[in-house]
């Protein structure tokens, strides 16, 4: 039993002293994934569990008709991208995001929300 | 004895320990938007670097009347190129008799060596092809929870995530399966001490998965609670039936099924299962098993998060919550 804790307590011990971040993931979005909204947002927002590398971290944005409709090149301030969008009105919006955390683990996702009743 | 096999234990995997605390290593099982958690009776479908410290079991033998049996294993996996990787484990056994007789001690030494066949990121599909391998002789023997001859094991491992189903699904994208199937070749065939034969054994298992943060990140955001968001209920299965070489032997097959949940967060899980035994020859009441997993690739993500050989070449996609 001794040996066990010994070992517990080293590997304790190697986790409180590397300066390790995990993977960034999607603390939440702004519309929420999966959501309904009444009008078509100006800006997409989503905000990660870690601060991101801007030159290798994207978004796209795709209406109802499949178009993209976001505004091109998305910003990025620590933890979180937004982007513009354009108004293609009522329908499924698509969202695809792919970051790289600054640690260097790559993520990536997607969802949709919808605007107004449309399908 | 048994205290210099521990000695020699513990100092064989502080050996292992040391080089690659110089090097680098792993990725836990992504397959896409999916993420395949450890589990705790059927192993996950992919090559990883990982470490299992400790898997906690408590049960009570088929036996009558019946035993009660402690495990306590620790497993370490680590890959070696970015499809091929390496695991080694161990168990320690305390079994105590009605009378207050014990057997304890620890059990042979297990390896496992597999291969990722694929990965498809779209459908979330993984498969894995393995070798474990039971060491004779390097566990309690004379104790009796370990066995003098090894046991080599081919195995078949799986996992499919339901994410491609069409958007009308909703939140049945959210539930995956996995599973494995193997064949236990002992290098023995007879038991000169028992006087039984050694059967081999087919060793089948599957889990059930419904993942709260693949909900989340990818169907709807609900805004619950975070703690339920990082929750995978789970059930699995693990059942051995023998198959030849059985000579004497009972025929039946033995096994639990294990309703339970893992809670998965950024640098470790937590797994904790009820433990059902799916017939008399498999054990007696409800048992228990509880699981500490790390993912040394987020924990130590520039050395022991990476393969030994060629780094990482694929992107990982793992589930945002």
């Amino acid at each position: 039993m001794a040996k066990f804790l010994g070992v517990v307590s080293l590997l304790t011990a190697l986790l409180a002293a590397s300066a390790a971040q995990a993977h960034a993931f999607l603390d939440h979005a702004s519309p929420l994934v999966g959501s309904t909204v009444a009008t078509a947002p100006p800006e997409l927002t989503l905000t990660f569990t870690q601060n991101l590398e801007s030159a290798f971290s994207t978004v796209t944005v795709t209406g109802p008709n499949g178009a993209r409709v976001d505004t091109g090149k998305a910003q990025v301030s620590g933890n979180t991208m937004r982007v513009g969008l354009k108004a293609a009105g009522p329908g499924t919006y698509r969202v695809r995001w792919h970051v790289l955390s600054v640690d260097t683990h790559t993520t990536q996702g997607s969802f949709t929300f919808r605007v107004g009743g449309g399908r | 004895m048994l205290h210099q096999s521990s000695y020699s234990r513990a100092f064989a995997l502080a050996l292992l320990f040391v080089p690659l605390t110089c090097s680098a290593t792993l990725a836990h099982c992504f397959v896409g938007s999916r993420f395949f958690p450890a589990t705790l009776a059927v192993d996950d479908p992919c090559v990883a670097d990982e470490m299992s410290l400790p898997t906690v079991t408590w049960s009570h033998t088929a036996d009558v009347p019946p035993a009660t049996e402690w495990d306590v294993s620790v497993e370490f996996s680590k890959r070696i190129t970015e499809n091929f990787g390496i695991s080694v484990g161990d168990t320690f056994t305390h079994i105590r008799q009605p009378g207050g007789f014990v057997m304890e001690g620890f059990t042979n030494l297990e390896t496992a060596f597999q291969y990722q066949i694929a990965k498809d990121s779209e459908h979330e599909l993984a498969l894995l092809a393995g070798l474990v391998v039971d060491w004779g002789n390097t566990g309690s023997v004379s104790a009796g929870v370990a066995t003098p001859w090894s046991v080599l094991t081919p195995t078949f491992y799986f996992g499919k995530g339901f994410g491609d189903l069409p958007p009308e699904a909703g939140w049945l994208r959210a539930f995956a399966v996995t599973g494995q199937i193997g064949y236990q070749m002992p290098t023995s065939s007879f038991d000169p001490v028992a006087g039984v034969f050694i059967p081999q054994v087919l060793a089948y298992g599957g889990t059930l998965q419904f993942s709260m943060p693949y909900l989340k990140s990818e169907i709807v955001d609900l805004q619950l609670p975070d703690f339920i968001n990082h929750l995978i209920p789970i059930v699995e299965v693990a059942l051995q039936t023998p198959v030849a070489n059985n000579f004497g032997n009972s025929a039946v097959t033995t096994g639990t099924i294990n309703p339970g949940v893992i809670w998965v967060g950024s640098y470790f899980q937590i797994g904790a299962e009820a433990m059902i035994p799916v017939n008399a020859d498999s054990g007696s009441g409800v048992g228990f098993v509880g699981q500490l997993h790390l993912y040394l690739d987020d924990i130590f993500p520039t050395t022991i998060g990476q393969p030994l050989i060629g780094g990482s070449q694929t992107v990982a996609r793992k589930p945002s919550f």
